[in-house]
């Protein structure tokens, strides 16, 4: 124990030293503005302005939102700075549409879009599922978001860099004669990593879904975070023990990061369907994560038991070539 | 101490590093293990201490069999000294030392003020980062780590490699003052003057074979041309002559009206390497 202490506290002045802390720090002051000053406005924002020319005022239930032109020409004039914009000319008492064509799907919604606000008042009921506002679900996909992206690219190059630290060092060796069990010199990085993701998770829950809401969902989203967390460090830590030098780690950082988080935020977060992500296993860790914030609990035991599977297989991965770098020469 | 019988390892299939090696090392014994690069020095050693495994033959420290002891006890009873001095660049001499030793038995820790006093360390740079250190005094805190625990057996790899000639005979009288205490010294080097002055025994491997074993003075002897090299004077010049011992046992064999030198013409234990490895020391 006294060993595994003195292995921690050595992790966690490395990882200071090296700036990890305070960059964690600026991420998460960075994130949280991000979510309270920009990503949360976007809900109310206008996906598309609607312009209206009605010189006879033909349409009596108009939304407030729909801007009015006067003259056809002003509704050309806007769209030329507004692509995205629809037209609306009810000169002739019935209206007609004027856009840019986009995709067709895109288009339809348009166009709905653009006749329902000229009645705004019509009788819609709809029944309204889960209890989150349109605001508290922006805030808990994009936390979700930011927390993914944090442990899957940032801490872990952060663990990596403090590996190739050591590594370059050619302390490693020394850890090879010292009298302490060599699986605690991964245990303590893994425990520091750990802790410090478990912090930053709890943090910019707090901090961007609110005190109310993290108080239920935490349990899940730690839990999420753990598996993510081990995973990610421990790849970190394989990679860095094989790779021969930080400028080869940065290479294969961007190929995990690029095939880790582009196809996950794709098929979780947009229409984009990729028949293979199923295949990803970061796309079902994303989704339990994902699941966690909106309080619904990953139930699928496969699930669980996969990870904690590749938490084994990589752990004995990273055992395996934290065994070859002790046994290297200088 | 150290008991090792056909003792061989090879890595991967076709790489053949250590070919059935036989020797002891008796307790309290500096034992010089010299060869040139690729010989197989840093395998055996790797193998002692224990972090490298699935070596065939069999090998006994402390009265033990290696492949079942390497435990933290054992870790505890040794010191190791790399060739390179593999230490905490950010932290100082002091927490590096603090940083080590604390895996380590308090009882058994020796002050790390003092030792590192001892090995006559810069005191102005003792709370210093070892980044801003010169390679003499990196050498002397990887010194302190491996001694800082008492070790009741010592691996030295290349210990004078980067020190000064003052460091050098600095590190040959703590060696020495070790052996005193009752530490056996299993030493790695290529430097034949360490091995000469410090060894009890010194054995030459190459190619992953113990080409000899003995004590210096007998493998010089053994190895001797029993000849001399006279410069004396005579008739007002300088001159030299080579001539056998056993001539000499009835006098200068020659006229001389003074002698100015007598030298054994002793091979060096280079020379001795040489011709049983036909390698040098590279």
């Amino acid at each position: 124990m006294k060993g595994f202490c003195s292995l921690l506290k050595k992790d966690v002045g490395l990882m200071a030293s090296g700036k990890f802390f305070l960059m964690s720090l600026g991420f998460l002051i960075l994130y949280t503005l991000y979510v309270n000053f920009g990503y949360v406005r976007f809900v109310n924002a206008q996906l598309f302005h609607v312009y209206l020319y009605d010189p006879a005022g033909t349409q009596e239930t108009v939304s407030p939102q729909v801007r009015m032109v006067s003259g056809k020409e002003g509704i050309y004039t806007a769209l030329r700075d507004d692509d995205a914009g629809i037209g609306i000319d009810a000169s002739t008492g019935k209206p007609e549409l004027i856009f840019y064509e986009g995709e067709e799907k895109a288009d339809r919604f348009r166009v709905d879009y653009a006749y329902s606000s000229l009645q705004p008042l019509a009788d819609y009921h709809a029944e309204a599922v889960g209890s989150n506002t349109p605001e508290q679900k922006k805030r808990k996909e994009i936390t979700c978001e930011l927390l993914f992206f944090e442990i899957a690219a940032v801490g872990f190059l952060g663990i990596a860099s403090v590996l190739f630290k050591e590594k370059s060092m050619g302390v490693i060796r020394v850890h090879a004669v010292l009298p302490i069990r060599k699986t605690l010199f991964l245990l303590s990085k893994l425990t520091v990593f750990l802790l410090s993701d478990l912090v930053f998770a709890i943090l910019l829950t707090i901090l961007n879904v609110g005190p109310a809401d993290t108080a239920v969902i935490l349990p899940a989203v730690l839990l999420q975070t753990v598996f993510l967390s081990l995973i990610m460090a421990l790849i970190g830590l394989v990679c860095a023990l094989l790779l021969k030098d930080f400028r080869q780690f940065t290479l294969a950082y961007l190929l995990i990061t690029v095939f880790v988080a582009t196809p996950v935020f794709l098929s979780a977060n947009s229409p984009v369907k990729l028949d293979w992500i199923h295949f990803h296993p970061f796309y079902h860790i994303y989704m339990g994560l994902k699941n966690a914030y909106f309080g619904t609990i990953t139930e699928n035991l496969f699930y669980y038991v996969g990870c904690l599977a590749a938490i084994a297989i990589l752990f004995a991965g990273a055992w395996y070539v934290f065994s070859k770098e002790m046994g290297k020469e200088g | 101490m150290i008991e090792v019988k056909d003792l061989a390892f090879s890595y991967g299939k076709d790489k053949q590093a250590l070919r059935g090696l036989n020797f002891t090392v008796e307790d309290g014994e500096i034992f010089g293990f010299l060869g040139p690069n690729g010989s197989g020095k840093s395998t055996t050693q790797k193998i002692l201490t224990g972090i490298l495994k699935g070596h065939k033959g069999k090998v006994w420290l402390f009265g033990q069999d290696i492949s079942v002891m390497h435990t933290q006890e054992f870790f505890q009873k040794i010191g190791v000294l790399f060739e390179f001095p593999y230490l905490y660049a950010n932290l100082s001499a002091v927490d590096n030392l603090k940083y080590f030793s604390s895996f380590y038995p308090k009882a058994q820790l020796r002050d790390v003020d003092e030792l590192l006093e001892k090995l006559e360390f810069k005191k102005d740079f003792l709370k210093k980062p070892v980044s801003s250190y010169s390679k003499g005094m990196r050498q002397r805190v990887s010194m302190a780590r491996a001694l800082i625990s008492n070790p009741k057996l010592l691996f030295l790899d290349e210990p004078t490699s980067g020190l000064d000639p003052s460091g050098a005979v600095l590190f040959r009288k703590i060696i020495e003052e070790e052996r005193r205490k009752g530490t056996t010294v299993f030493l790695t080097t290529h430097n034949m003057l360490d091995a000469d002055l410090l060894c009890d025994r010194v054995a030459f491997i190459a190619n992953g074979e113990i080409a000899a074993l003995d004590t210096p003075k007998n493998l010089k002897e053994q190895n001797s041309n029993q000849h001399v090299l006279i410069t004396y004077l005579y008739q007002g010049k300088r001159e030299e002559k080579t001539i056998g011992t056993s001539e000499l046992e009835m006098g200068i064999p020659f006229l001389h009206d003074g002698i100015v030198s007598i030298h054994s013409q002793e091979p060096t234990l280079e020379d001795i390497f040489i011709r049983y490895t036909g390698r040098g020391l590279g």
